[in-house]
């Protein structure tokens, strides 16, 4: 039997629903006529489960595995990493700093894009964004701060 | 009815001031700001804004407020259309289509189309405010936990429609969905359900979050740029507006959606967020050809688009005849008024008839002047296509990253979104459709409360939802709704989404 | 540098002490001061922060910015301030709700997030007393026809509030101390519009709300008082009883408060509280309340203090007494 997507997409979703139920342990079910906290999330679970293990079942339908197209992985990863990287600075560096650094970022590492064009587009928006939020709507963003 | 044409009347007098013209304006030109910068949503641009209003009179004031209001619900679509970011729940529809639309090189004509459907919604709103209000309201408060329950039992059957992808696939992303929207405070019991003891979870996932990553970060990780290259989405000045054609397919879905929308909007409660989901399964449903949907289907993004704008003129009525806040926005206008010194309730009408009928009149000429508005940025917004692809998506994740943190100055928020790109990115690679999953957590909470409360008034007892009349019709309907799709079932009369579904597998075999 | 271990070697509150008379020197305020507001715009905070902050603008002679960082009830803005900085320059608009979370974290077996000692009272601005409200098709008419039938084996009877151990859901624990247990059914909303909206449409027929929010619907006859959870009367509500006076000894209020992290340098606190004595105490902003259906209840630091230990000692003690549900 070949690996099919639905094979690896199934078996995570049945692993999702299994791992919910092993997070609610200590939440009660209550009854069908006063449902706790537990009940609808242990039955939509068991749901994810049942139709995790049918996408497996019916699994021949769908692609094999080593035919789904990866080739933008490493775009997706770059972007994923540099994202995280601003995100993480966000609330300590403020808007104008990671925001057009991220930007920079975007263009030099993954568009190779030219430095100088780069940085006065990145400028240019991270600045023009600010001054909507902060003057126009009186809205703060986060500033620079140790 | 004459009375009520003497009160306009005078109401038009008020509003035509010009003065209140310039307020009413000026809402209009701040609601479309805050409508277009994602994160900041008519509830907090209006509370930001309030205290500029300190120096006006109530009528003025309100007039301004209300502008933002519905400027907002204008400006919301621009962003989901362009670039796929839907900057509030309701415009998660908007975004699947209208975006797909911009990428045929239509960005125009479905912005256009948004601008004239929000028109149409807001007008028939306010004439069915004007006319109906009082009776409407009190029937709006009929409306509790057990009509709740049948409403989004109707919203789950309507869930199985939402998807192209087959059956199990939908399901699959709707009990994500439902899962996600468990996370957060118990409200019955005050357990916290899956939210590691984070604080900022206890309100549960936020629906912008999830969308803004599914959909607009998860379209950028799956697009490099070396695929766009060369791929011109930015359209001429002549093909800025619909043709014949499309306002043709346009027509039925605003006229549905806005009628949809209305009955939506005056229930009190989150229930409008689900207008813009259920009105987009319905034009499906409708249809002859239900397999555009998701590849840029005009009634896609013209009956979500009025459906929403209608329902938060719905909300009006609640508000104004009974002064009960329908949702946070309302809540904030009351507030807004009660700071002028105005009481909204029973009394607004025979003590504060400039403010009321005033206000009633600004809303037309406010959603005339929007449209005046936004027909020419239409085009201004276009121009935001005619930026290469590889300078447009930094500037997307910007917009991303600023909205999502605007909306509760919350960092968590930003991480949920980006591990919702990363989910929406790997969801594609295994073509499932993250649409399902955003109504499962949209209405999983909904149905969650409002069945346990139903319950917790009829003391466990089922029966509570045959006892009342409106619960009784809409579990009727739902009761229809499976029994008709079961008869074709049986009759083994395929209908299209196995059609499709066998088509998919077939294609997949070769 | 022998100074310089000294003060590393004193105890932690001569050390803020220390570095208090420092910042004071360079002039506080220097930028902008954020107030971070706990809860959702169009609720009681929101409509008393926003224009407390722009009347402390000119006194302060800095930009006063409100930060909305609602979420869990509170709880989430609180933690933010609790663990900001000390500095003065984030403090945190908080009300009632506050006192609750120690217990209920308690409760649960949590571990505990915020504390009433996180926290220096900087104000009190207001205290709007709580109604008892009753929707007025039912037949009760005062306190003791309500009681009497929320006592029978067989009422049915359903009271609605904001949300679990929330601040209009203690009133009801307190008032049960006092009157012995109810036989109500609890019905949770999100918050104090759909409690009342629940009440309007008789899904519920009793709550407990405070008399700004209610007030228009006590008017217009659909909802009807049955007693106030006030010392004294309410000028609003002027022929609604007190529980006092009928013989309960019980006091709750919706209070909004502003607070400031612990370690705040004392001339700062100083600072701030003549600052927002002055904003609350000026004309702007009693007018603002008093369209709001508000009257100010101001009370000074140390006064705020004295009444939230009290009110915060009730509070735990509801908490406990409704337990887990």
């Amino acid at each position: 039997m070949k690996l099919r997507a639905d094979h690896i997409a199934g078996a995570a979703f049945v692993l999702f629903g299994m791992g919910i139920f092993a997070l609610s342990g200590d939440l009660p079910t209550g009854q069908l006529s006063m449902p706790g906290a537990g009940f609808l999330p242990k039955i939509v679970a068991g749901l994810t489960v049942l139709f995790g293990g049918l996408l497996v079942l019916r699994a021949s339908e769908s692609p094999l595995l080593a035919e789904v197209d990866w080739s933008g992985g490493m775009h997706a990863l770059l972007v994923t990493s540099i994202g995280a990287i601003a995100i993480f600075f966000y609330t300590q560096l403020g808007f104008i700093v990671t925001m057009s650094a991220m930007m920079i970022a975007l263009l030099l590492i993954i568009e190779r894009q030219n430095p100088i064009r780069a940085a006065a587009y990145s400028l240019g928006i991270v600045l023009l964004t600010y001054a909507s939020f902060v003057y126009g709507l009186k809205t703060p963003l986060p500033e620079f701060s140790f | 009815m004459e009375s009520t044409l003497l009160s306009l009347a005078h109401g038009f007098a008020v509003a035509f001031q010009p003065d209140n013209l310039w307020y009413a304006f000026l809402g209009c030109l701040v609601g479309t700001l805050v409508g277009v910068l994602p994160g900041i949503g008519p509830l907090s641009g209006i509370s930001i804004l309030l205290p500029v209003t300190f120096g006006l009179n109530a009528t003025q004031a309100v007039i301004m407020l209300a502008g933002i209001y519905y400027g907002s619900q204008y400006g919301g679509s621009t962003t989901s259309i362009l670039m796929r970011i839907p900057g509030e729940a309701s415009s998660v529809m908007t975004c699947i289509d209208g975006n797909a639309m911009a990428r045929k090189g239509r960005a125009g004509a479905a912005l256009c189309i948004a601008a004239v459907g929000s028109w149409v919604a807001g007008t028939f709103g306010v004439i069915m405010l004007t006319i109906v209000a009082p009776p409407l309201a009190i029937i709006a408060l009929k409306f509790g936990p057990p009509e709740y329950t049948a409403l989004l039992i109707l919203g789950l059957i309507f869930l199985a429609y939402m998807s192209s992808t087959s059956l199990v696939r939908t399901l699959l992303m709707a009990c994500i969905g439902i899962l996600l929207g468990m996370i957060g405070i118990d409200n019955m019991t005050g357990h916290f359900r899956y939210a590691f003891d984070l604080p900022e979870l206890g309100d549960g996932i936020g629906i912008v979050p999830v969308a803004v990553g599914l959909f607009g970060l998860g379209e950028i990780l799956s697009t490099p740029s070396h695929k766009v290259v060369g791929e011109v989405i930015a359209p001429k000045f002549r093909e800025l507006l619909p043709n014949r054609q499309e306002w043709r397919e346009a027509t039925w879905p605003i006229a549905r959606g806005t009628v949809l929308g209305f009955i939506i909007g005056i229930i009190p409660g989150s229930a409008h967020i689900i207008s813009s989901f259920l009105s987009y399964a319905l034009e499906k449903k409708l249809s002859k050809h239900p397999e555009e949907f998701g590849n840029g289907a005009v009634a896609g993004v013209a009956g979500p688009e009025s459906a929403n704008n209608s329902a938060s003129t719905g909300a009006f009525v609640p508000m104004l005849a009974l002064g009960i806040p329908t949702g946070p926005i309302t809540a904030v206008l009351i507030g807004a008024l009660m700071v002028h010194g105005v009481n909204a309730g029973p009394q607004l009408v025979t003590e504060h008839p400039d403010v009321f009928w005033g206000f009633v009149a600004s809303m037309y000429v406010g959603n005339l002047m929007l449209l005046l508005l936004n027909l020419p940025l239409v085009g201004l917004f276009v121009s935001v296509l005619r930026i290469p692809y590889a300078y447009l998506y930094p500037l997307i994740i910007m917009f991303c990253i600023v909205g999502v943190y605007e909306v509760s100055h919350s960092i968590v928020d930003v991480w949920i979104m980006l591990i919702m790109g990363l989910l929406g990115y790997a969801l594609r690679k295994f073509s499932f459709d993250p649409a399902p999953l955003v109504l499962g957590l949209v209405i999983a909470p909904l149905f969650e409360q409002s069945l346990r409360q139903s319950l917790i008034m009829s003391n466990g007892n089922y029966l509570i939802f045959f006892s009342r009349p409106i619960s009784l019709a809409l579990i009727a309907i739902c009761v229809i709704l499976l029994t008709l799709s079961a008869i074709s079932f049986v009759m083994k009369k395929k209908d299209w989404r196995q059609t499709l579904a066998e088509a998919e597998a077939g294609e997949s075999q070769q | 540098m022998d100074r310089r271990s000294f003060v590393i070697g004193t105890a932690a509150t001569t050390a803020a002490l220390a570095t208090g008379q420092a910042a004071a020197q360079e002039a506080y305020p220097s930028h902008a001061v954020t107030i971070v507001n706990a809860f959702p715009p169009g609720g009681i905070n929101d409509i008393v922060t926003r224009p407390l902050a722009s009347t402390m603008e000119p006194i302060l002679k800095q930009p006063v910015v409100v930060e909305t960082k609602a979420g869990a009830a509170g709880q989430v803005g609180a933690q933010v301030v609790a663990s900001a900085k000390p500095d003065g320059y984030t403090l945190l608009s908080h009300n009632t709700g506050i006192s609750g979370y120690e217990e209920v974290d308690k409760l649960f077996g949590r571990p505990v997030k915020t504390k009433r000692s996180d926290f220096v009272t900087l104000a009190r601005l207001v205290a709007d007393p709580v109604l008892l409200l009753v929707n007025a098709d039912l037949p009760y008419k005062t306190l003791k026809e309500f009681i009497d039938a929320a006592k029978k084996p067989d009422s049915t009877l359903v009271f609605s509030s904001g949300g679990l151990y929330g601040a209009t859901h203690l009133p009801l624990a307190y008032l049960e101390k006092a009157t012995g247990p109810l036989k109500l059914r609890h019905l949770p909303t999100n918050g104090g519009g759909p409690a009342i909206t629940a009440i309007l449409g008789n899904n519920a027929q009793v709550t407990t709300q405070s008399v700004s929010a209610t007030l228009s619907h006590i008017k217009s006859g659909k909802l009807r008082a049955l007693a106030a959870f006030s010392a004294e009367r309410s000028k609003f509500v002027p022929d609604v009883p007190t529980l006092k006076e009928l013989g309960f000894d019980v006091e709750y209020y919706l209070w909004v408060g502003i607070f400031a992290p612990k370690a705040t340098p004392a001339p700062i606190v100083t600072t701030l509280r003549s600052a927002i004595k002055q904003a609350a105490n000026s004309d702007a902003f009693k007018t603002v309340l008093a369209n709001a259906g508000q009257e100010l209840a101001y009370l000074d630091g140390p006064e705020f203090q004295k009444f939230w230990d009290e009110d915060g000692k009730r509070s735990d003690e509801a908490v406990i007494s409704i337990g887990k549900q």
